[in-house]
C-alpha cells in the first residue's frame, strides 16, 4: 500500500518537568512528510529537533498530539507493533553513530534483518550489497572502532536501509564529521532518496543540508517557525 | 490485506540467535567479561575456601557447639563478601551498555529479547566464573592442612561435602550473576529507547 505521507503529526506536542519549571520542547507542531520527500528540521540547539526525531521515530511518548506513520496513529501500537513499526518502517541515523561496538560492520547492518526474520543467507547477501552501495565493501569485517567517523555513519546509514524503511530517519548525521565527510554523508542521503525514494527526515543545524532539502521547516522554541521549499536555485556543492 | 501482513507484523529474535550473540559479546569484551569473571572467582573462592576450611576443622577437633556456630558466622560473612563482589560488577557491567540497548531497540529487539541475550550472558559467566572460583577455593582450603592431615582430608565424608561445597558455590555464582544481570538489563530495556540512548553513567 502507498500512501501520500509518509509522517503526518497533529498538534504534536512534549512537556519536561525541569524541577518548577515546565520545559516546552515541542508545543503544537503539525507537520506532513510526503512520501520521497527530503525534508530537513532546522534550528538552533534547544529548539526541540532532537524531540521531534524521538517522537517521530516512536522512541518516546508526546505529552500530547499524535504521530501517524503511514496513516497509523503509533501510540495506539502495542509493544510488539511498535517494535515492528522501528524495525520494518524506520530506519535511524544517529549523531553518534550508535553502532554496537562489539559486531563488525557486516553484523551491525545483519542485526535489524535477524529481528526481521530474514533467513542468514538472504542477511548476509543483504548486508553485503548495502555495503557495496555505500562503499564499504571492503571494510565488511571490521569493527567499529577500526572505522573513521564518516565510515561509520556510512555503516549506520546501511544499516538503517536493511529493511527496506518507508522512512530515513536522521539526528544530526553530519554533527560529528568534518566538513569534506559531512557532504559526502549528505550526498549519500539525498542519492538514496533520489535514486531509491526513500523519505528522508533529518533534524539538523548544517547548513549543508539545504542544498538537498525538498523542504525545510524551521522550528524554534517548540514551534514551526515558517516551512520553506527548496529555492529553485540550487547553490552548487562546490560553492560551499 | 493477505494473510501474510498480518503475521510478518512481529519481529523475531529466535533463542539460537540470542545465545550467538550472548557468546560473540563475551568473546569480544573478553577483557571486561574477564574483570566481571574474576569478581566471581574470588568471591566462590573465598566462600568455597572458607567452607572447605570449616568442614575440615570440624572433622579434626570435633563438631562442638562453638565450632558450629563459628562455621555458620564463616558462611554468612563470606557469603556477603562474595554477594557484594558479584553483583557490584554485574550492575556496573550492564549499566554501562544502557546505550547499546537503546540502540537495539531502535533496531526492532523487545524488552523481552534483551533479557534474554543478558541471561544468557550472566550464567554463562556466573557458571564459568563459579567453576573456577569454586575449584580455587577447594584447593586454597585444602593446601592449609595438606601436609598434617593428609589422611583426614581425604577421607570420603570429606569427598562428599566438597562436591557440595563446590556444588553451591557454582550455584550461588550463578543465582546473583543473573539476579544481578536482570533487574538493570530489564530497568534499561523498560526506559523509552530515547532515555536509553541519551543515558550517560
Amino acid at each position: 500500500m502507498r500512501y501520500e505521507y509518509t509522517v503526518e503529526t497533529e498538534d504534536l506536542a512534549k512537556y519536561y518537568q525541569l524541577g518548577e519549571v515546565v520545559v516546552k520542547a515541542l508545543d503544537g507542531i503539525d507537520l506532513r512528510i510526503r512520501r520521497g520527500e527530503y525534508l530537513s528540521i532546522m534550528g538552533p540547539s534547544g529548539s526541540g529537533k532532537t524531540t521531534l526525531f524521538n517522537m517521530i521515530g516512536g522512541l518516546d511518548r508526546p505529552t500530547r498530539g499524535r504521530v501517524y506513520i503511514d496513516e497509523v496513529d503509533i501510540s495506539k501500537l502495542d509493544a510488539y507493533e511498535l517494535a515492528w513499526l522501528r524495525c520494518r518502517k524506520i530506519g535511524y541515523i544517529f549523531q553518534t553513530f550508535n553502532l554496537i561496538p562489539v559486531l563488525t560492520a557486516l553484523e551491525n547492518v545483519t542485526l535489524p534483518m535477524i529481528f526481521a526474520g530474514v533467513p542468514r543467507e538472504e542477511r548476509m547477501r543483504r548486508a553485503i550489497e548495502i555495503l557495496n552501495r555505500v562503499g564499504l565493501g571492503d571494510r565488511l569485517h571490521h569493527k567499529p572502532a577500526e572505522l573513521s567517523g564518516g565510515q561509520q555513519q556510512r555503516v549506520a546509514i546501511a544499516r538503517a536501509l536493511a529493511n527496506d524503511p518507508v522512512i530515513v530517519l536522521a539526528d544530526e548525521p553530519t554533527g560529528n564529521l568534518d566538513l569534506h565527510t559531512g557532504l559526502e554523508i549528505i550526498n549519500m542521503l539525498r542519492q538514496l532518496n533520489v535514486e531509491k525514494g526513500v523519505t528522508i527526515f533529518t533534524a539538523t543545524h548544517d547548513l549543508k543540508m539545504i542544498d538537498v532539502s525538498d523542504r525545510i521547516v524551521w522550528i524554534r522554541d517548540g514551534k514551526v517557525d515558517r516551512i520553506e521549499k527548496r529555492v529553485d536555485v540550487v547553490v552548487g556543492m562546490e560553492e560551499i | 490485506m493477505s494473510k501474510s501482513t498480518v503475521e510478518s507484523r512481529e519481529v523475531k529474535f529466535p533463542p539460537g540467535e540470542a545465545l550467538r550473540f550472548s557468546i560473540e559479546s563475551i568473546k569480544r569484551r573478553f577483557v571486561r567479561a574477564l574483570i566481571t569473571a574474576v569478581s566471581i572467582i574470588l568471591g566462590i573462592a573465598f566462600y568455597v575456601g572458607l567452607r572447605t576450611m570449616s568442614d575440615i576443622m570440624l572433622s579434626i577437633y570435633g563438631t562442638s557447639e562453638a565450632a558450629k556456630s563459628y562455621q555458620l558466622w564463616m558462611a554468612m560473612i563470606s557469603l556477603i563478601v562474595c554477594a557484594v563482589g558479584i553483583l557490584n560488577s554485574m550492575l556496573m557491567a550492564v549499566t554501562e551498555r544502557t546505550k547499546e540497548i537503546g540502540t537495539m531497540k531502535c533496531l526492532g529487539a523487545m524488552d523481552g529479547h534483551i533479557l534474554m541475550i543478558f541471561m544468557f550472558e550472566a550464567i554463562l559467566v556466573g557458571v564459568i566464573g563459579g567453576l573456577i572460583g569454586a575449584v580455587v577455593g577447594w584447593l586454597a582450603g585444602l593446601l592449609i592442612y595438606i601436609g598434617e592431615y593428609m589422611n583426614v582430608i581425604f577421607s570420603s565424608a570429606l569427598l562428599t561435602s566438597y562436591a557440595m561445597r563446590m556444588g553451591e558455590g557454582i550455584l550461588i555464582a550463578m543465582i546473583l550473576s543473573v539476579g544481578a544481570t536482570i533487574y538493570p538489563a530489564y530497568h534499561a530495556a523498560s526506559m523509552d529507547p530515547a532515555d536509553a540512548l541519551r543515558f550517560e553513567i
